[in-house]
């Protein structure tokens, strides 16, 4: 089966569960310290997604988003984004058209975008209803999805659905003026020069 | 919502976020140092910036705006604190910008170029109109900064030994031309390249392939003395090669000493065959990318980022000639242990530059077509000897859609040169008029047509000496900005030897782990990558943290 990595990048406001839905995700595990500002730059899960293999390459905000610093080259190349809200906080919801906003502006054309409202399992404290949260990701045709990184709940779900909206490879045959990354370079030996 | 106060105290607090002070805040987050990092401005990469073409006409705009009011924090000093101002103006560095357009106007029109416009056929045939430029202009991202990466060269060795390499990705330049006799010509510079030349006789062919297999080697040094045009009409090449020789592939002029010459092409010939078959490289997405590559490898160690923040001072312990802490644009007091700021930061009286008696003229522009037509995905470089006796020899890069700096059916042209005659205009403006059609110049050539250009002057930052930082406080260092060469040796170094001033016994730039390393080198003990990580994991907290994140699979 062919593997395509896709690229996907977190948004959302610091403290919503961004790395901790990513943690759940790829490692199945819940970390209740994870530190607000140290994540790893990006961490991989391969799925199966109909006839390919999809290797999610899932970019972390890295705290910059903290004094609203992210980077453009944050948003290069991203098959799909996840906008992260938390449904206890109203003013994570509230920001959550800044980030669509920032993805608009920053973003490839062509992303997948998914509005994940996280931490569903303190829905006594719930700020923000799903009712309204759908509408909105309705109206800028997103996925939505409420989530539970601490109890492992629609996080798989929520990859999944991303999966099935990415369009499929229309031309594998693009490959021949395709941009590479740096490696660690082969052995002298393989020098071709004159 | 309510703006987050920064912390108050770090190890090492940076302002400006050009690819020196970018390395220097990853090589310190990397080894433990809490690092803040600010900038003034609204963007990343300080005068290596790249824009869309609407954020640039915005930047056009806005710098002839400058607004540096100065604060009073006197309130804020300690006992024997004094305090060095800082300018958050960014706009003395940058002079002379010239904008014109030349594609035609439609509709809710824009600036005029300085002839009535007219239709201009795109690739396709459609008409390219400037509103059509406009509408398409987040597809451009065009770099104040025109650069090229040696394949074997400094920064693509620390992209590599970091893993910084591992955002961004890499476009071959294919060709490299050169601008002879009033036409463009395909310089060969590799094996199959030499062998395929149609322009070369069979025995040009030999010779080149000789002098190329020699040059490898490391010559007596007393054979060396005199000048490379010299040594090379004394090698009986012919005019051809001289002329590949002396401007495409050694990239140095008639005055060049041999030794700096033969150098120069054996560093050109190292970096052949590494990736392509010419020795660079570009980033896709622009230059303008690789600065934030590095900004996001120090914030994955903990580093703390700030657009947008203002400074106001430095307060510097007189006593001990150090500086205790910056004050910020807000009035917050941060202290740190070491400072590292780019040169516009400070104002002329504090530090004296000497870089501002030369400067680099630049030119942009947006043209419907390539200097040589052939295959759509061509990237080259082409090197323009001086046209005649006063003008300056100009390096110009020219990149196709395949590096998303441009928009499909259009070509981004980076002129660069050292200024001779003032402004970046009057410097270019002669080889734009000859290789390319504007709408000054008849149009009953093949030659591109230019739709929009920009001209401007930016310090050189090559230009200061190195001991301009005696006059500091020790602990504050001064990156450079950008300078004239082609390639970022002199900005890799400099980014390392502030690194070494600021925590002396640490490594530069150790590989931060990868999940994919660590997977893919499980069966090979003996990669250096892996026992890297393995020890990195025992000696520092910020590794910790990344490694419980990481897969295992």
């Amino acid at each position: 089966m062919a593997i395509r990595e896709l690229k996907v990048c977190l948004l959302g406001d610091t403290g919503v569960g961004k790395s901790s839905i990513v943690c759940r995700f790829v490692q199945d595990h819940f970390d209740h310290n994870i530190s607000p500002t140290i994540g790893a730059s990006f961490l991989t899960k391969t799925v199966p997604s109909g006839s390919e293999l999809h290797k999610f390459l899932i970019w972390d905000t890295a705290g910059q988003e903290r004094f609203h610093s992210l980077a453009p080259m944050y948003y290069r190349g991203s098959a799909a984004a996840v906008i992260v809200y938390d449904i206890t906080k109203l003013d994570s919801f509230q920001t959550l058209k800044k980030w669509v906003k920032e993805l608009k502006e920053h973003g490839p054309e062509d992303i997948v975008v998914a509005i994940a409202g996280n931490k569903n399992d303190l829905g006594d404290i719930r700020e923000v209803p799903m009712k309204e949260a759908k509408e909105f990701a309705e109206s800028i045709a997103a996925i939505f999805i409420e989530t539970s990184a601490r109890n492992a709940v629609n996080v798989e779900e929520l990859f999944q659905k991303i999966s099935k909206q990415i369009p499929p490879l229309d031309n594998p045959d693009v490959e021949s003026t395709e941009s590479f990354k740096l490696t660690r370079q082969p052995a002298a030996s393989t020098r071709r020069c004159c | 919502m309510a703006a987050e106060d920064l912390p108050s105290e770090f190890d090492v607090v940076l302002v400006g976020t050009g690819l020196t002070e970018s390395v220097v805040a990853a090589a310190c987050a990397r080894v433990g140092q809490r690092v803040l990092h600010l900038d003034t401005r609204t963007y990343y990469a300080s005068k290596w910036a790249s824009f869309t073409l609407n954020a640039l006409l915005t930047w056009i705009d806005e710098r002839q705006s400058p607004s540096d009011e100065v604060q009073d924090w006197s309130g804020l000093l300690q006992d024997g604190e004094e305090p060095i101002c800082l300018s958050n103006a960014d706009s003395a560095s940058i002079r002379n910008v010239q904008v014109f357009c030349f594609a035609r106007s439609a509709g809710d029109a824009e600036k005029a170029g300085p002839e009535p416009p007219r239709p201009l056929e795109a690739a396709g045939g459609k008409k390219m109109t400037f509103a059509h430029l406009l509408k398409e202009g987040r597809r451009f991202n065009i770099d104040l900064v025109s650069k090229l990466m040696y394949a074997r060269g400094s920064l693509v060795d620390l992209l590599i030994k970091s893993n910084v390499s591992r955002y961004a990705e890499f476009k071959n330049v294919t060709r490299v031309l050169t601008y002879r006799h009033g036409n463009v010509e395909q310089v060969p510079c590799s094996r199959a390249d030499v062998f395929a030349s149609r322009r070369l006789s069979m025995v040009e062919k030999r010779k080149l392939m000789r002098f190329l297999a020699s040059c490898v080697e490391e010559k007596e040094e007393e054979e060396l003395e005199g000048e490379l045009a010299e040594f090379l009409r004394d090698q009986q090449l012919g005019d051809n090669l001289q002329h590949f020789l002396l401007h495409s592939i050694a990239m140095v002029t008639e005055d060049t000493p041999t030794r700096d010459g033969l150098a120069s092409t054996r560093h050109f010939l190292r970096c052949l065959g590494c990736y392509g078959n010419t020795p660079f490289l570009f980033p896709v997405y622009g230059l303008g990318e690789i600065p934030q590559c590095f900004c996001r490898m120090c914030a994955v160690f903990g580093g703390v980022y700030c657009l947008r923040h203002p400074v106001s001072c430095l307060l510097l312990d007189k006593t001990a000639n150090r500086c205790t802490a910056l004050i910020d644009g807000r009035g917050q007091r941060i202290a740190s242990s070491h400072f590292v700021l780019e040169e516009g930061c400070f104002y002329v009286k504090t530090l004296p530059r000497l870089s501002s008696c030369r400067s680099i003229s630049r030119g942009v522009l947006i043209t419907n077509r390539s200097i040589l037509p052939g295959d759509q995905h061509q990237v080259s470089v082409v090197t323009i000897p001086s046209l005649e006796v006063g003008l300056p020899a100009v390096r110009m890069v020219e990149l196709s859609p395949s590096t998303m700096t441009c928009a499909p059916g259009t070509y981004l042209v980076h002129l660069t040169c050292q200024s001779q005659l003032g402004s970046a205009y009057e410097d270019l403006w002669p080889v734009v008029t000859r290789m390319f059609n504007t709408a000054q110049s008849c149009d009953q050539d093949s030659r591109p047509d230019v739709l929009w250009c920009f001209y401007f002057n930016m310090d050189d930052g090559g230009a200061g000496a190195e001991s301009d930082g005696d006059r500091l406080p020790s602990n504050v260092y001064v990156c450079s900005g950008p300078d004239a060469e082609l390639g970022h040796e002199r900005a890799i170094k400099q980014a390392e030897a502030i690194f070494r001033k600021i925590v002396p016994d640490q490594d530069f730039c150790p590989p931060a782990p990868n999940p994919e390393d660590i997977l893919y080198d499980a069966d090979d003990p003996e990669d250096p990558a892996n026992t890297m990580d393995k020890r990195d994991k025992d000696e520092e907290p910020a590794e910790l943290q990344e490694q419980q994140l990481q897969v295992e699979e």
